[in-house]
C-alpha cells in the first residue's frame, strides 16, 4: 500500500572503532545507556514521528540485530501494512555482491521502496544519539520544496573540520558541501539523516550505479551530484543532543552525558520516548552494604558493593567490596568481590575477577599513557589480573593496546 | 501438544485489601516492583508450556483488561487459543446479576467454553496467589497417583482470611476439608487445583444440577471420600494476598536473596508487561539501601528497605523506610514517609510525614495529593 514517506536505516556498518565491542555485532546493536541499543534511538524516533515503515539494511554479523529487532513490536513496528523490514543483501541473477556504499544499499533495494510508492524516503543511519522528530523534517521539505533535506547542527568551530559541513544562503539552501574541510566557512554539520523526494533520489540512485568511478556513497557522490546539477538541496536545523558514537571515546562520552544535568540528554523525559526490547528482570536491588550514587542502574542488577558516576545496564552484578566509577557496565557484566573498574567500559557479560583492576583513573597516569580500558563482550579479567589504562581485551583472552 | 489447560478465576474482591482495591481486583494489583499479582499464575502457565488460558472475570476488571491485553506478554496471543477473557454473560440463570457465590457457579457461566478445550487437563487457580510452581510437575503427580484431584497447599502455618485447610494422610491423600476456619488448621490450600477436563465438566453440570456452587464446600469437602483428592505441597514461597498486612510482609520479604532466587527464578521468568521505562538514576548524594529499585526512577534523597515501581521519584531530604511505592509516585522534599504504601501517582507535598506501622500500613489511594 502507498506510504508517504518510509524510512531507510543504514545498519551494516561494522564499526571497527569500536574494536572488541563489535567483533561479534554490528555497531547498531551495541548497548547504549543502560537499557538501549543504539538501533532504539532511530527507531523509537520513527515510531514517535508517525513513520510506520522501515527498512533496516543490515550486513556485518547482523545475528544479533535481527533477534533484536525481531518483529518490531516493542517499537509499535509490529504492522499488517508496513512495519519494520530486515533487507540483507541478497543474491540476483547477476549475482551477489555486498553493499559497496550507503547509496549503494539503497540502489539495490529500489524494489522494496517501490512497494510503497511513497513521495519521500529518510534516510538514516544506525550510529547516532538523538531525538528528533521527523515529522517536523519532512514538513520542512515539503514547504521549501526541496529534493533533498539535510539535517544538520551548528558545531563549535574548532570542530567544524571533522565533519560534512554545508555552507547555505539567507534561506538555507544548501549552495556547496565540503566533507571535512581544512577551513570551514560555516559551522552547519551534516547529521547524515536526509530525505529526498523518491523520484529524484531514484534517478539519481541508478544514474550513480553506472558510474564506476563512484564510491556509491550519499556524502561523497549522491549529494554533490544533486548540487552540481542544480538540485535543490535545503538544511534543516535541529538544535538538541545529537551524538556519533562511532567511536570508544564518543560512546563512553554520551554514555556519561546521561548522567550530566546540562548535556541535554534526558532519556527519563515522558514527551519523547524511547523503546527497547529488554528481558522481563525483577527490579534493581541494592542491599546494605552498596554504596550507589550520581549512577544510572538498570532492573536485574544487584549492587553489594560501590558504584560511582556510572551507568549499570540491566542484569549487572557489583560484588562486595567492588569498586565502579567513571565507567559502563553493558548487561550482564559482573565485578567480583574487591574488584575495581575504573574509566573502563566492560561488554556484555563480561566479567572481572577477584581483586583484580581495569582501568586508571587519569590523574594516577601519564597522560599519554591514558584512555578508557575496555573488556569485550564475554571476555574474562581473571582473578588479581591487572588491565591498565587504554587497554582491550576480547573474548579469546588477547590483550591489545588501543 | 502440552495436556493442561489454565483456568484463573478473578471474580472475589478481597476487601481486606483496603485502598489496593478501591479502583481495581486483586488480580491487577501491583506487586514485587514491577508485576500485577496475575503476572505470576500467567507466567506458571507460560514456562509450563500452557498457551491456552481462560480467565473468568466479574467486578471492577477495566484495569484488569488493560493488563491483559492480548496476552503477548506471556506468548499467549495465539492463532488458535491463547488468552481468553471471559466476562459475566448476561444470564440471568446463572449469575443473577450479582456476583458469583462459588467456582462452580462462575464456571456453569462459561461452561460451552469449557466444552471447547482442547487439553485433557485443567488448572484451577485463584488470582491473588504470588508463587512460581513448576506447575508441569504438579501434572507428572497427578498422572502418577492416579488422582480425582489433586491440590497445591503448603505447610506454612501463616493464617490466610478465608483460607481452605486439608488434613492430609501419610501417603499424601487429603482426608480432611476445613473451610475458612478462624484458626489454621494442617496445611492451607494455595487454591490451585489440576484435574481432568471431563471430571470438571460433570462436576460443573452436577453442582449446577442441585444448586451447589461452592468448589472448595461442595466438591472438595462434599466428595472428600468419594473422588480421590490428592495433595502437591509446596515448600516454596507463596503468598495469598487477602489483606493489607499480607501484602505489606509479603512484599517485604522480597528484600531477601533466597526469597527472590525462589521466586524468580531465572528457569521460570516472571514476564510483566513492558513499562518502557529509561534506567533509574540515582543523584550524589542519595542513598540507597536494602531496596528493589525498578526502572525510570529519579532518587535524591534517602531510601532504606523500599520497594520503588517505575517511575517514582524521591527529592532531596527525603527519608523512605520500610515504604512501597506504585508507579509515579512522587514525593517531595523534605518528606518522610514509614511503614506507607503508596498507589499509582500519588503525590506528598513538601515537608510532609506519614508514619503507619507493620502491623498497620498506611495506604494512600491511587492519585491522592497528601
Amino acid at each position: 500500500m502507498k506510504k508517504e514517506c518510509i524510512a531507510m536505516l543504514l545498519a551494516g556498518g561494522q564499526g571497527s572503532r569500536l574494536y572488541v565491542l563489535t567483533e561479534n555485532m554490528a555497531k547498531p546493536a551495541v548497548p547504549f545507556g543502560g537499557k538501549f541499543r543504539i538501533i532504539d534511538f532511530p527507531l523509537s524516533n520513527c515510531a514517535n514521528s508517525g513513520i510506520d515503515t522501515i527498512g533496516v539494511l543490515t550486513q556485518y554479523r547482523p545475528l544479533e540485530l535481527n533477534r533484536y529487532i525481531g518483529n518490531g513490536q516493542p517499537w509499535d513496528l509490529d504492522r499488517a501494512d508496513g512495519g519494520v523490514h530486515i533487507l540483507p543483501p541478497y543474491q540476483s541473477a547477476g549475482g551477489a555482491t555486498w553493499f559497496k556504499g550507503t547509496a549503494n544499499a539503497i540502489y539495490q533495494n529500489i524494489g522494496f521502496v517501490d512497494m510503497y510508492e511513497p513521495d519521500y524516503v529518510l534516510i538514516l543511519s544506525g550510529d547516532h544519539i538523538y531525538k528528533m522528530d521527523y515529522a517536523a523534517l519532512l514538513a520542512h521539505h515539503k514547504h521549501t520544496h526541496a529534493d533533498c533535506t539535510i539535517a544538520v547542527m551548528e558545531v563549535p568551530w574548532d570542530e567544524a573540520s571533522r565533519f560534512g559541513i554545508m555552507n547555505v544562503d539567507s534561506e538555507d539552501t544548501i549552495t556547496e558541501f565540503e566533507e571535512k574541510p581544512k577551513e570551514p566557512k560555516s559551522n552547519l554539520a551534516s547529521m547524515g539523516i536526509y530525505i529526498f523526494t523518491w523520484k529524484k533520489l531514484r534517478e539519481y540512485l541508478i544514474a550513480d550505479e553506472k558510474d564506476p568511478a563512484s564510491s556509491n556513497d550519499f556524502g561523497k557522490n549522491i549529494i554533490p551530484a544533486m548540487l552540481g546539477a542544480g538540485e535543490k538541496l535545503s538544511a534543516y536545523r535541529f538544535e538538541g543532543y545529537w551524538k556519533d558514537v562511532g567511536t570508544l571515546d564518543s560512546l563512553w562520552d554520551a554514555n556519561m552525558d546521561m548522567l550530566a544535568q546540562g548535556s541535554g540528554l534526558n532519556l527519563l523525559d515522558k514527551d519523547w520516548p524511547i523503546y527497547a526490547r529488554v528481558e522481563s528482570e525483577p527490579p534493581a536491588y541494592l542491599d546494605e552494604t552498596a554504596e550507589v550514587a550520581h549512577s544510572v542502574i538498570t532492573r536485574g542488577t544487584v549492587v553489594e558493593g560501590g558504584v560511582h558516576n556510572s551507568v549499570l545496564s540491566q542484569c549487572c552484578t557489583v560484588a562486595e567490596g567492588a569498586q565502579v566509577e567513571y565507567s559502563i557496565l553493558m548487561p550482564g557484566a559482573v565485578v567480583e568481590r574487591g574488584a575495581k573498574v575504573s574509566y573502563a567500559i566492560l561488554g556484555e557479560r563480561a566479567r572481572v575477577g577477584e581483586n583484580a583492576r581495569v582501568g586508571a583513573s587519569p590523574e594516577d597516569t601519564p597522560p599519554e599513557d591514558w584512555g578508557i580500558t575496555v573488556v569485550g563482550p564475554e571476555a574474562e579479567v581473571k582473578a588479581g589480573h591487572v588491565l591498565g589504562a587504554d587497554r582491550m581485551l576480547n573474548r579469546e583472552g588477547k590483550e591489545t593496546v588501543r | 501438544m502440552n495436556g493442561l489447560h489454565g483456568i484463573i478465576f478473578s471474580y472475589e474482591q478481597e476487601p481486606g485489601l483496603r485502598e489496593l482495591v478501591e479502583h481495581r481486583m486483586p488480580a491487577s494489583v501491583p506487586f514485587g516492583g514491577r508485576y500485577r499479582v496475575v503476572d505470576f499464575m500467567l507466567s506458571n502457565l507460560h514456562a509450563a508450556g500452557i498457551t491456552d488460558v481462560g480467565v473468568v472475570l466479574h467486578g471492577n476488571y477495566q484495569s484488569l483488561l488493560d493488563h491483559l491485553g492480548n496476552g503477548k506478554t506471556w506468548d499467549m496471543a495465539r492463532k488458535y487459543g491463547g488468552l481468553r477473557l471471559l466476562p459475566p454473560f448476561a444470564d440471568n440463570r446463572t449469575y443473577r446479576g450479582g456476583v458469583f457465590r462459588g467456582k462452580l457457579e462462575a464456571l456453569a457461566g462459561v461452561r460451552s467454553y469449557l466444552e471447547d478445550i482442547r487439553q485433557d487437563h485443567v488448572v484451577l487457580s485463584d488470582s491473588d496467589l504470588i508463587i512460581n510452581l513448576p506447575l508441569a510437575d504438579v501434572l507428572s503427580a497427578h498422572l502418577e497417583r492416579g488422582a480425582d484431584i489433586t491440590a497445591v497447599c503448603t505447610a506454612s502455618g501463616a493464617f490466610v482470611d478465608n483460607a481452605t485447610y486439608f488434613t492430609l494422610a501419610p501417603d499424601g491423600s487429603i482426608t480432611q476439608v476445613w473451610c475458612a476456619p478462624t484458626a489454621p488448621r494442617g496445611h492451607r490450600s494455595l487454591e490451585l487445583y489440576v484435574l481432568s477436563r471431563e471430571l470438571l465438566l460433570s462436576l460443573v453440570d452436577e453442582c449446577a444440577a442441585q444448586e451447589k456452587y461452592s468448589f472448595r464446600r461442595d466438591v472438595l469437602a462434599g466428595m472428600c471420600g468419594k473422588l480421590r483428592l490428592q495433595s502437591y505441597v509446596w515448600d516454596g514461597y507463596a503468598a495469598q494476598l487477602r489483606s493489607v498486612r499480607e501484602y505489606y510482609e509479603r512484599s517485604m520479604e522480597l528484600l531477601r536473596p533466597s526469597i527472590r532466587a525462589e521466586l524468580f527464578a531465572p528457569a521460570r521468568p516472571i514476564l510483566a508487561k513492558e513499562d518502557d521505562e529509561a534506567s533509574s538514576y540515582l543523584a550524589p548524594g542519595s542513598h540507597v539501601k536494602n531496596s528493589l529499585i525498578a526502572d525510570g526512577c529519579t532518587i535524591e534523597g534517602s531510601v532504606e528497605n523500599c520497594i520503588l515501581f517505575p517511575g517514582v521519584t524521591v527529592e532531596r531530604g527525603v527519608e523512605l523506610r520500610d515504604a512501597i511505592l506504585f508507579k509515579g509516585t512522587r514525593v517531595r522534599d523534605g518528606v518522610t514517609l514509614r511503614h506507607v504504601i503508596t498507589d499509582k501517582y500519588v503525590e506528598v507535598l513538601p515537608g510532609r510525614t506519614l508514619i503507619g506501622h507493620e502491623s498497620y500500613p498506611i495506604v494512600v489511594s491511587k492519585g491522592s495529593i497528601v
